[in-house]
Parts: C-alpha cells; structure tokens; sequence
C-alpha cells in the first residue's frame, strides 16, 4: 500500500497502447472519448458509491476507464487528463484502468498528448476491423458518401455517411465533421475507431481523425464494390454479413408480416391490433413491405423489400391491394396470392447482410427479379 | 447454422441414396437426411417432370397427396398431408404431369426391417417452363459436383479450403459426417447419373476406382435384404402408409383396438386399392414386421 503522494514520482508516463496487464503502476494520458455516471449500490450495507466510467484515448489507444468517487463537478467530452499510478487490468480480453483514491486525476494540456503520426499506427485492412477497434490507420476507396442532418438532444448536427472498402470488405463510416471525403477518393484515414451498430462494425469519424490522400491504384474501384461479386448465402452467413453485398437466389418462402401492413402514422412502427408500441392506441396508415426468403442451395437470406420494391415485384400496388381488401376482407388471402406470385422467381439484391439468431437478414438498396423463365409457363390448370 | 433451413439443391438419386437421418435435440431441433455426397438435407429444392396427384388418404378427413418427380437420374416421391396446406393445394390441383418446383422437407420412413424409405414432404409446388427446369438441374449438378469434389478431397486428407470454388463453410462439416457414415460408398461411382442431366463427371480421386458409366444399383438396404422380390417401390410404399393410416384410424375407433381386416380391405379398396393387391401388400407388411393378426380377422401394429 503506498500513501497517494501530490506528485507521482518514479513512475513512468506511458501511451495507452503501451498498457500491460500485470505492468508496474505508471501514469497515463488521455482525452475522454465518452463518459456516463451512475452509481453503484454496495452489495454488503446497500450504500452509494457515484462511478464515472467511459473510454479514454490518447491516438494509440482507447481504452475503458472506472473512475470511483469522481468529482461532483462534470467531466466533458474532449477533457485531456492524466491519472496516476494506475495498473491495468484486463475485462473481456480488453486493457481497462480503474481510478480509486489512491490515484491522481489532473487535466492535462491537450498539447501534451503524444504526437501520432499516422505512419506509425499499425495497418489494418476493413475485414479485421472489429468493434471497439481503434488506434490504426487504414487505406480504403470511399465507396460513396452522403450528408445527412440528425437530432443529437436538442441539436442538430451534419453528418457524413457512407461506405469505405478495400480488397478485404466494405465498412459503413459516420462521419461527424466535414473531412471532405468524396465518392470514389483513395484515403488513408487514422484518429477513427469502430462500434458495432446494428449488428455490423461501423467507423466513426470526429475532429481527431486525419484523411490523406492516396493513389489508390491497388483498391477496387467504387463501381466495382458497388456491383460486387455475388456472394454465396452460406458463405455469406459464415463471414457474418456485409456492408454491401450482392446475392441471388430463388424466392422460396415469404415470412409474415408481408403484403399489407399498418403503420403508426406517428413514428411508422407497425401497428398490431390497433397499438403503436410507443404510440398506443392509433389508427394506422396503411403500408406495403415484405420479408422474401431467397436461398441459393448454401444458406438463404430474407430480404427486407419496401412499399416501392414490394409494388414492382408483386405487381400490385397498395391501392389495389386495398380495394382488393373490401372485396376479399382476409388479409392472408393475399399474403397467399404474394407468395404464389414470386415463388420459384430468381431475385438478385445488393444492400447490407446482417446475421443475427433468425439468419441471415438483407436490406437491399436494389432488388431485381429475372424475368426469363420465372414466369410460370403452363396454360393447363397448375397452380396459378 | 443458425436461422433458416437452406434449400439443398439435389438431384433425385441422392435423395434415394440417402439412408441416415441426423435427428437434433432440444428445442425445435432440425431433422437432417444426410447423403453419401455430403448433403445434410433439411430442406430441398428440386426441378423435374411432376406426375399428377394422387389422392390417398381418406379424401375428407385425412387428405394426404402424392406424386412422382423424375429429374433424370431418378425419381423421388413427393407427399403433401394435412399438415402442408399450401403443397397439398397445390397437388390436388396438379391434375396433369408437367414441369415443376419443388420446395420441401426430406423426410425418412424406416421400416421394421431397416429399410430406408426417402421422399420430399413438400412445402410448396408450382409448374415452371422447362428452361427453368434445367436451369435448376443445372444448378443442382453443379452444387453436387461440388460436394463430391470436397469429399473426395476430404478421404484424400487434401485441405478442402484449396478447392474452387471455396467449399461453403458448413458444406465442410456435412462432407466430415458423410464420410463417417457412408465410410464404404466411392463418392465418384454413385455421382455417376450427373451425367445424364448432361454434366461432366467429377474427376476421381487418384485412389479411387473409375466410375461404371452404367447406373448404379442404390441399394437402400441396411439390415439383410428380404427374401421376396426386392425392395418395393416409391409407389408401393406410399400404398403402405396409406394402408397403414387406415389400420390406425380403423384401430383409433374400435372397442379393442383392434382394426378389423375385412374393414379394412374394403376401405383401401373404397380408394382404389384391389382386394387382390391389398392382401399381398398385407403379407408384406406383417412379414416385415410392421402389422400383426393376433386374432383372424383382427389387425393391429406390431
């Protein structure tokens, strides 16, 4: 046990990539990435103990920290502080660092963050990128881009999303400042690091990130990331899912809820028996959508089909199905009459493949039926 | 493997040549027939000529359709009951052989003696142009051509990941159980009637024999084979089932559970089965063990 002293001395000042579990306590330096506070309820005579916990980086390196006992005063996002002796701990195959009493938390100089050149951070390629992944640079074709405007609290706030491949994969990206990325550009990014976001890895971008421009000549090209080479459904699956992907297959089942659907007019949830989950009680508006399973002979995939990509499939819009409705009112009726329609057609789809424990979902950005021979060719009386 | 049931995409001698089923446990557990070619067949998709549906069951209460599917290298019986509305739909209307897609689950009968009877309890059928047909047979032979490549390269202890195409990796843990339970089967001699769907034969194994061009005889025999003729036909066993579901039901609704014979007979031939051929089928089933006359005159399941 050593008394906490006002100056830590004798220890030694390291980056967080250079934490060891098991190392000799040192100091450490880093910008809050992220941080909430609760409080924790001890378990032997139920008392309070307030907790601040969060991510701490200094460009090498993000690790989590635990701060027990923080100052009453709030701790902002971007806040650069040096805390010690701290020793690392390992949770989850994850580098941790825990604050307690006997640590000395100060703010630091922003310009005493060690200086990372970008040269220095190891490589990664897009397909060993995995959640809570950061501290690496990257070189990649930024497949597209598009700004976006979304509500953070009260604010709201320009974002940039979109798509970054190399050879290995492709990866969604949030960017939130203008780095003046652009469709079809060659980067070298650092300063990013990844989250997982509904089921997939996906960048993030902020001030800290740097952009360089490369040639590029050795990553694939925007078109050709676009249209993709087709992926099998049950590699696909293995791999677990994709940012873009492009498969095929023939239309072997279609899952409930399809056809007819009613929406809350309020946040669009569906709507079952006249309730909106966040809404309650409302009258909802009607929509069209489907959930077609395509299978290729190794795995299949649902595809998540729009009002839009529903009608052309089907052939049918929502007015008709509507008018459909009041001269037939069951609704499976025409579930059925959708099923019949596109079973035994070969659909071929891009978007992103996501797996989760009900298979492999996809969310296509475009579908296309082939028409040649999916068109069922008796004239005698077969099941129409 | 997680979510959905892929539709393996066979052709109808391997269905017929699949003889063990992989029965799952826990919670909505997954029935699987695995093939000698490394098919572990939940479910199957398959293209051929469809014979018209043919009414066996009891047509009001217990409606239960079959029909044939002939793809070239075979033919494999294709059922829809009460539990498949949607295919047995479909079969009821299916009054005219054609082309068509079938959707279903590979289902496994055994008899009393061992005897492997495979089939497809379809899920869903429509007719399809003949192009179609192909495109899927085509479809077939080239995913079956390439479960025989991985497990002839699996015997061979070559690292199956070097094949191209990339074996799925789910197809590799399927080739494994093929191997282990087909442990005498050539995979090349029994892929022989791929090339009468007009695909190239995969090349053998160095060590492996050269492939018969002729057919080969799938036996579906695992205990000693029975002494009349040969196993009974895809037909003959659906007549058996259907025979057998008359017993039962007759069995169900007597005093002593009992199925009375002469009712019996008269109900199978109420739907097409003469006295003649129902006797023997009876001779049939009570040698194999299945159906017993404990008292004349009286039925019931062995």
């Amino acid at each position: 046990m050593t008394e906490p002293t006002d100056a830590p001395t004798g220890l030694q000042e390291v980056r967080l990539n250079a934490l060891r579990v098991g190392a000799d306590p040192v100091i450490i330096i880093g910008r809050v990435v992220s941080a909430e506070r609760r409080e924790i309820t001890r378990r032997t005579d139920g008392g309070k103990r307030p907790v601040l916990s969060g991510l701490l980086s200094d460009g090498t390196a993000t690790v989590r920290f635990t701060w027990w006992d923080p100052p009453a005063e709030p701790i902002e996002r971007g806040t650069v502080l040096r805390a010690g002796p701290v020793v690392a701990t390992e949770y989850a195959g994850r580098v941790e660092v825990a604050f307690s009493w006997k640590t000395r938390v100060e703010p630091a100089s922003e310009s005493e963050l060690p200086t990372v050149r970008t040269a220095d951070l190891p490589a990664m390629t897009v397909g060993q990128l995995k959640a809570r992944d950061d501290g690496f640079r990257l070189d990649g074709r930024v497949v597209r881009v598009r700004r976006k405007t979304v509500t953070v609290g009260t604010d709201e706030r320009e974002i940039h999303e979109g798509v970054i491949a190399d050879r290995t994969g492709a990866i969604a990206f949030t960017a939130w400042t203008d780095l003046g990325l652009r469709d079809g550009a060659a980067i070298r990014l650092s300063g990013a690091y990844v989250r997982a976001f509904r089921d997939r890895p996906q960048l993030v971008l902020d001030e800290r990130s740097r952009i360089e421009p490369l040639d590029g000549a050795e990553l694939p090209t925007a078109e050709a990331v676009l249209l993709g080479p087709e992926r099998r459904l049950g590699e696909l699956e293995a791999a677990g899912g994709a940012e873009l992907a492009t498969v095929a297959g023939v239309v072997v089942a279609v899952l409930p809820p399809s056809g007819l659907v009613y929406r809350c007019p309020q946040c669009r949830r569906s709507v079952t028996n006249g309730l909106c989950r966040v809404h309650g009680a409302v009258t909802g508006t009607p929509d069209l959508r489907s959930r077609v399973v395509v299978d290729d002979g190794t795995g299949s995939a649902a595809l998540q089909l729009d009002r839009g990509t529903t009608e052309t499939l089907w052939g049918r819009t929502l007015d008709v199905v509507l008018a459909r409705l009041r001269e037939v009112p069951d609704p499976s009726v025409q579930e059925e009459e959708l099923f019949e329609h596109l079973f035994g057609v070969r659909l071929r789809a891009t978007g992103r493949a996501t797996v989760s424990e009900f298979g492999l979902t996809l969310y296509p950005e475009t579908v296309t039926a082939e028409q040649a021979g999916a068109v069922p060719a008796r004239a005698q009386a077969g099941p129409a | 493997m997680t979510g959905r049931e892929p539709a393996w995409r066979v052709l109808a001698f391997e269905v017929r040549a699949s003889l063990h089923e992989e029965r799952g446990t826990g919670d909505r557990a997954a029935t699987h027939l695995l093939s000698p070619l490394g098919a572990r067949m939940n479910r199957v998709l398959m293209a051929g000529d469809l014979s018209a549906g043919e009414a066996l069951g009891q047509a009001d209460q217990q409606p239960f359709y079959r029909a044939k599917l002939t793809d070239g290298t075979g033919e494999v019986t294709v059922t829809a009951g009460g539990f498949q509305p949607r295919a047995l739909a479909g079969l009821r209307s299916w009054t005219v052989a054609g082309p068509a897609l079938v959707v279903g689950k590979a289902h496994l009968f055994k008899g009393r003696d061992g005897t492997a009877y495979p089939s497809v309890r379809a899920e869903a059928i429509r007719g399809i142009a003949p192009e179609e047909v192909r495109r899927v047979q085509a479809e077939a032979v080239a995913q079956t051509g390439e479960r025989v490549r991985l497990v002839q390269a699996l015997r061979a202890h070559r690292d199956p990941r070097a094949l191209e195409p990339a074996p799925v990796p789910a197809w590799i843990a399927a080739a494994e159980a093929a191997i282990a339970r087909y442990p005498s089967l050539d995979p090349a001699t029994l892929a022989a009637p791929l090339a009468s769907v007009g695909a190239p034969v995969p090349r053998p194994a160095a060590s492996a024999p050269t492939p018969v061009s002729a057919l080969p005889a799938v036996r579906v025999t695992r205990a000693p084979p029975r002494a009349t003729v040969g196993p009974p036909s895809a037909a003959e066993r659906a007549v058996e089932a259907s025979f057998l579901d008359i017993v039962d039901e007759l069995a169900e609704d007597s005093s002593d559970g009992y199925a009375d014979l002469r009712q019996a007979l008269e109900r199978a031939a109420a739907h097409g089965l003469p006295e003649t051929h129902a006797e023997e089928l009876l001779n049939r089933l009570e040698e194999a063990g299945v159906l017993e006359e404990p008292i004349v005159g009286k039925l019931r399941r062995a």
